[in-house]
């Protein structure tokens, strides 16, 4: 079993040519400090510029939208190291995550970095089979995906101890890019579940059907959908808009620190896409963040990002503002990866 | 083992019939003994000659002619009918040996349980109580009921309609041995009659107990034979509801029920089903339906009781445009065994059957069996025949014997079936847990909705909420 898998190992490392690498993967023994205490001190090494970060702090969104319409010159690296600043507290930090898929040992992921601060939000985008929905399934503890190395801190706390439930209700959301249909259990059943589930986590009373009813209605107007949405059965003969819909819908009812969105912009209309957009805006603020992974530009132009990262074959191999996902629009992937 | 007991058991029969009260009325069975012993199962016979003597000690109401026709030929076909062993097929994954060496005594007719009655809850349909086979408590007024509709002990049908009940009664050659006990043993008949273009608003609620328990330590084994017999005609609209309730957990007794439901022309028929018996019993069930021309019949059941819980299913074609639609749910909890033997007779053109059944093995002694054979017949050209089974296995050596089978001569007709094994879905599983519901939680709510997709065919919704409860209590 060993040896299969050092072999594949082999034959990835002399598959990747030595890549135009913007990051590149830190070495042994700053790896092993990261898995030890995933401190601030290390990203005292690496930060340079402090002075802009107040600014980006408070005023982060619209001087990204700003940033995106001045000029796509941007040094990334610059950019990512503006964000670093004592004062602030890393949502989720993941360093040199690599992961397999269970069953048949491939890996998928091959040393993924990514930092995300409170408030900010980011999008991961890339060719298909590059890594982006493995990478957002691994965070969440999908079974099918093994990690074999790295680490996940989220709120402080490592995410590889914990089970797929617990990190939900630490505070972590994904919506499924294909949700999975549960017949037999009605949409207002299961959000009635997760939601008191999470009540019991907090030490809060529990809602009753009648209760929750009340509590929800106000939140379907957020997706734009009617009542008789929660009657279904879950996912059962949704279209794919509705399926996206209630994925948001349930993000909206259960609330997330960080919120990780495979692909919700897929098989969406453009009426459906603005109204996905604009719920994911209204539950913006300051203190949570997310993480879109997505194919297109066009759900950036209604969901502003931080930063963009360019995952190919499992590592992120380019991070920058809103520029990046222009020049990918006009000139693919190419462009970017050389 | 099995040798010596037989031999025991042999040994008996002597003893039994130096009983001085047994000479009286055992003519037919008698004689008959008399020339066919060699093939008799002497077991059998016994039990036969018991359940005679249980109509005997009861009061001495002569019993009605059809009960009287149907008890007669039960009699003559226990004579060649041993108890079914492993090795014959229609009970190759049942085994009814511990009703076999269970003391099975037929229920003594006169006992009535005033204090089941007091449990009872309260429904808004017009409902009847079974106890031990006797109607005992029908809670119908006139109005509960349209005209013509009648229910109740066969003996109490207006003269008019006697003729027209009787000449569908006791005409089943497909039975096998537990027929046969509950056509010995019935002792009483209870008659649902709808007259030609009647439709019936609300549903006829049937509730089954048996006032007689005996223990597991004696063996003592009551056994009661409650017969009902339905009989819709032209047009006609009825619902059905049976439920079969144990009175407490672990009542030792045996019920064999016989449904018998005759589907006239253009008639419809929805048949509801929850059998809850307490998990020591034996529950074995005969549904005969028999569907005239453009006919439609809906089972739903809903099964979760017994020790052995078995229900033998047929419905026979007797013209064509038919419709048939079989939906039907096991759960063994505990160590049990639940089986499904259906059989869907079709012999005119353009019927349609559709069946499903699924299963839920909860237990690492429980089993289920399911035995659904779908007959297309020479004439029954352009039949849409549909039959699919879902199993959830939850327990390492949780076992499922599953044998859907189609047998289709014609050639022009449309048919599918499908078989599926498994445990729980991993991706749904997961939907749960990163939504933040612990694993426990998560297998709850997806097997109580595998469970569901049947018990929302239940067409009332006291039904439908009265299973959701049983199924939700006992995972």
């Amino acid at each position: 079993m060993a040896g299969v898998n050092l072999q594949l190992r082999q034959a990835y490392s002399i598959a990747q040519f030595v890549p135009t690498l913007s990051s590149p993967p830190p070495p042994p023994t700053q790896r092993v400090r990261f898995g030890i205490s995933p401190s601030r001190v290390i990203f005292c090494n690496l930060r340079a510029n402090s002075a802009a970060a107040p600014t980006l702090r408070t005023t982060r969104r619209s001087e990204t939208i700003a940033a995106s319409s001045v000029s796509s010159s941007v040094d990334s690296n610059s950019l990512v190291e503006d964000r670093d600043d004592v004062s602030r507290i890393p949502l989720l930090e993941v360093r040199d995550l690599r992961a397999v898929i269970t069953e048949s040992r491939q890996e998928i992921l091959k040393g993924v970095n990514l930092v995300v601060y409170e408030g900010e939000v980011h999008a991961v985008m890339g060719k298909n089979g590059s890594g982006k929905s493995t990478f957002s399934k691994v965070l969440v503890g999908h079974p099918d995906y093994e990690v074999t190395g790295g680490s996940i801190v989220f709120k402080g706390q490592n995410l590889l101890d914990m089970e797929p439930e617990e990190r939900s209700l630490a505070g972590l959301f994904m919506s499924f890019q294909s949700p999975v249909e549960i017949p037999g259990v009605s949409n207002m059943d299961f959000l009635n579940m997760a939601f008191n589930a999470r009540k019991r986590k907090l030490g809060q009373p529990e809602l009753d059907p009648i209760q929750f009813y009340s509590h929800l209605v106000s939140k379907l107007e957020v997706v734009n959908m009617k009542t008789d949405f929660l009657n279904r059965n879950v996912n059962e003969g949704f279209s794919g808009g509705e399926r996206k819909r209630n994925e948001i819908l349930q993000l909206a009812v259960l609330g997330a620190e960080l919120a990780i969105l495979d692909e919700i912009d897929s098989g969406l209309d453009v009426d459906a896409l603005q109204d996905v957009a604009k719920a994911v805006n209204g539950l913006l603020t300051p203190k949570n963040s997310v993480l879109m992974i997505t194919h297109y530009q066009r759900l950036l132009d209604y969901i502003k990002p931080t930063l963009i990262h360019i995952m190919e074959n499992g590592r992120i191999i380019k991070t920058g503002d809103n520029s990046l996902a222009k020049l990918l629009e006009k000139e693919g992937y190419k462009a970017i990866s050389g | 083992m099995a040798a010596a007991t037989v031999l025991s058991r042999l040994s008996l029969i002597p003893n039994l019939s130096s009983k001085p009260k047994l000479k009286s009325n055992r003519r037919t069975t008698v004689s008959v003994r008399a020339q066919q012993a060699s093939f008799s199962d002497p077991f059998v016979l016994q039990l036969a000659e018991s359940l005679e003597d249980s109509h005997s000690a009861s009061s001495s109401s002569s019993a009605t002619l059809p009960l009287q026709r149907i008890r007669e030929s039960s009699a003559e076909t226990l004579l060649s009918t041993p108890w079914p062993s492993r090795k014959d097929e229609p009970f190759r994954f049942t085994d009814t040996s511990f009703i076999r060496y269970s003391q099975i005594e037929p229920v003594s007719t006169h006992q009535r349980n005033s204090e089941i009655l007091d449990n009872l809850s309260e429904t808004q349909f017009p409902n009847a109580v079974i106890i031990d086979g006797f109607v005992s408590n029908l809670t119908i007024g006139p109005s509960d009921l349209p005209d013509g509709v009648y229910f109740g002990s066969f003996s109490g049908l207006p003269d008019e309609l006697t003729n027209r009940v009787s000449e569908f009664i006791g005409n089943f050659d497909s039975g096998d041995l537990f027929w046969s006990i509950n056509g010995m043993g019935a002792p009483d008949l209870t008659v649902i009659y709808v007259p030609a273009g009647c439709k019936v608003e609300n549903p006829i609620y049937l509730r089954y107990f048996s006032g007689e328990t005996g223990d597991r330590e004696s063996k003592r084994l009551p056994v009661s034979n409650p017969r009902v017999f339905v009989l819709v005609e032209e047009g006609g609209e009825i619902g059905i509801v049976e439920e079969f309730v144990g009175k407490d957990e672990e009542g030792f007794y045996w019920t064999n029920p016989v449904l018998e439901v005759v589907v006239q022309k253009n008639a419809k028929v929805k048949h509801s089903y929850l059998q809850k018996e307490s998990m020591a019993s034996a529950h074995i069930k005969w549904t005969f339906v028999r569907q005239e021309a453009e006919s439609e019949y809906e089972l739903v059941e809903v099964s979760t009781g017994g020790r052995l819980g078995r229900h033998n299913l047929h419905v026979q074609q007797l013209g064509p445009d038919t419709f048939t639609e079989l939906t039907t749910f096991h759960m063994c909890v505990n160590e049990q065994t639940l089986d499904l033997h259906s059989r869907i007779v079709l012999d005119h053109p353009r019927g349609t059957s559709q069946q499903l059944h699924k299963c839920i093995v909860a237990h690492s002694s429980g089993q289920a069996v399911f035995d659904g054979n779908v007959r297309v017949n020479k004439f029954a050209q352009q039949t849409n025949a549909g039959q699919l089974t879902r199993s959830l296995l939850l327990k390492p050596r949780a076992t499922v014997n599953i044998k859907p089978n189609l047998q289709i001569i014609a050639d022009d007709v449309k048919c599918s079936h499908g078989a599926a094994i498994s445990d729980l879905e991993e991706d749904q599983l997961f939907y749960f847990q990163a939504r933040g519901i612990d694993l426990e939680t998560a297998r709850r709510a997806l097997i109580s909705s595998f469970g569901s997709e049947v018990i929302e065919k239940f067409p009332n919704r006291e039904i439908r909420d009265q299973a959701r409860n049983l199924v939700k209590g006992l995972l």
